[in-house]
């Protein structure tokens, strides 16, 4: 998914995901702020999910892997629950500034067919509020800006693209008059 | 993707391509045909009406030895009609014009860019692919060609809302497998739908990118199985996704 250079999946990659290890790790004790200790077993840490994916998937030997994953809390059942009841009230970057790379990168690792459901429906009705913003050039500072405010970086993109269409379209006819 | 441009066409490349639409004039003054590339002109002799290049005519018309007669669609009164339409019918675009009867065996059919849909002969109930690009460019060079042209901008602007907000709206419908019926939709507002549109099914396959992969992985089992359960239907899967 995406290329090697894509910043936006390298920045999803650094998003941070809670991690339990299942095995003490000698000297590894400041990941933690413990700067000369071990790591022990059952210690929670948020690590990236480069990082996390990694130690999870890999088994060396027979043991079991190294940590194991939970899903972050910008996916909570808490944030899925308020996405349900209201998709445009919630601050999606305050959550995670790439929340559906995020998601998707989420779902390649569990299988959760709600959150699937969860998050097109957000995506589709935010997109409507979206378009309706991107056509209308005072909406962006109006009674909007809260909403505006908390799109996530997909979003962003998805609001350029529509209003430079809808300004593209515009100054097309502008300069029709000028001839 | 090496193109500064996004994908689709700007506006002014569609308002170019519209200028290959035949429009109906008269003439003011005489004029022997043109060898054109796309084909002789026929002479212009004052009084009679001639179908030219939408191009072509704006030319004439600047320089004010032809008028140009609007298509019968863009009067007021037909406007007024396919506006009420428009608003009646609120899941729908209004149907673009018939298309004329197959031609003979040997001969290939005309598709929409080389129907005469807005010359003087044009259906009037219906609006063809460049309606809006085409209406713009004749409300603002041939303005006085017009019975009143006020009302006709004014009914444009309103078209012109009422169907991109249908546009806009057809996105909550849209899934991995659904879609939106846009027969009827102009060249101009596919032009200013494509990157909102394409930006939503792709945050939407991307989303649901998991599912599809479970989907390809279960669908190749049983192939391999020797189920022969949905062969042939895989082609749009493999659709890049950006």
């Amino acid at each position: 998914m995406g290329s090697y250079y894509d910043v936006d999946a390298i920045l999803t990659d650094a998003q941070k995901v809670p991690c339990t290890f299942e095995l003490t790790v000698p000297g590894l004790g400041y990941v933690e702020g413990n700067m000369s200790g071990d790591m022990k077993q059952g210690s929670k840490v948020e690590l990236p999910l480069w990082l996390g994916e990694t130690l999870a998937l890999s088994q060396s030997l027979n043991t079991s892997s190294m940590v194991t994953l939970d899903p972050p809390s910008a996916l909570a059942p808490r944030v899925l629950n308020a996405l349900k009841a209201d998709p445009r009230t919630v601050d999606l970057r305050a959550l995670a500034p790439h929340f559906y790379n995020l998601g998707a990168r989420i779902l390649e690792l569990f299988e959760e067919e709600e959150m699937i459901e969860v998050l097109s429906e957000t995506f589709k009705a935010r997109a409507s509020v979206i378009a309706d913003q991107a056509h209308n050039p005072r909406g962006a500072l109006g009674e909007g800006a809260d909403f505006m405010r908390g799109l996530d970086e997909n979003e962003r993109q998805l609001f350029r693209a529509a209003h430079d269409s809808a300004k593209g379209v515009r100054n097309w006819m502008a300069d029709l008059k000028k001839k | 993707m090496a193109l500064p441009l996004p994908p689709g066409l700007t506006p002014p490349e569609i308002a170019f391509l519209c200028e290959m639409e035949l429009v109906t004039v008269i003439p003011r003054q005489r004029l022997e045909g043109l060898e054109l590339l796309g084909g002789p002109s026929p002479p212009l002799n004052p009084p009679h009406r001639t179908s030219l290049p939408l191009w072509l005519a704006l030319l004439l018309k600047r320089q004010r030895r032809a008028n140009i007669i609007p298509p019968p669609w863009l009067s007021p009164h037909s406007l007024t009609a396919i506006l009420d339409h428009e608003t009646e019918h609120a899941d729908a675009f209004s149907p673009p014009p018939r298309l004329p009867s197959p031609p003979p065996n040997n001969t290939l059919p005309f598709s929409p860019p080389f129907l005469p849909s807005s010359t003087a002969e044009a259906a009037p109930d219906a609006l063809p692919y460049h309606w809006l690009e085409l209406g713009e460019m004749l409300l603002e060079a041939a303005a006085d060609d017009f019975e009143d042209p006020d009302n006709v901008r004014k009914l444009l602007r309103g078209l012109r809302e009422v169907r991109m907000a249908k546009l806009r709206k057809g996105v909550g419908v849209l899934d991995a497998g659904g879609g939106v019926r846009m027969n009827g939709v102009g060249g101009m507002e596919v032009g200013e739908g494509r990157a909102f549109v394409g930006g939503v099914i792709d945050g939407l396959r991307k989303i649901a990118a998991s599912r599809e992969q479970q989907r390809k992985d279960r669908d190749r089992e049983e192939r391999e199985n020797g189920y022969s359960g949905t062969v042939g239907d895989d082609d749009d899967d493999e659709m890049d996704m950006q």
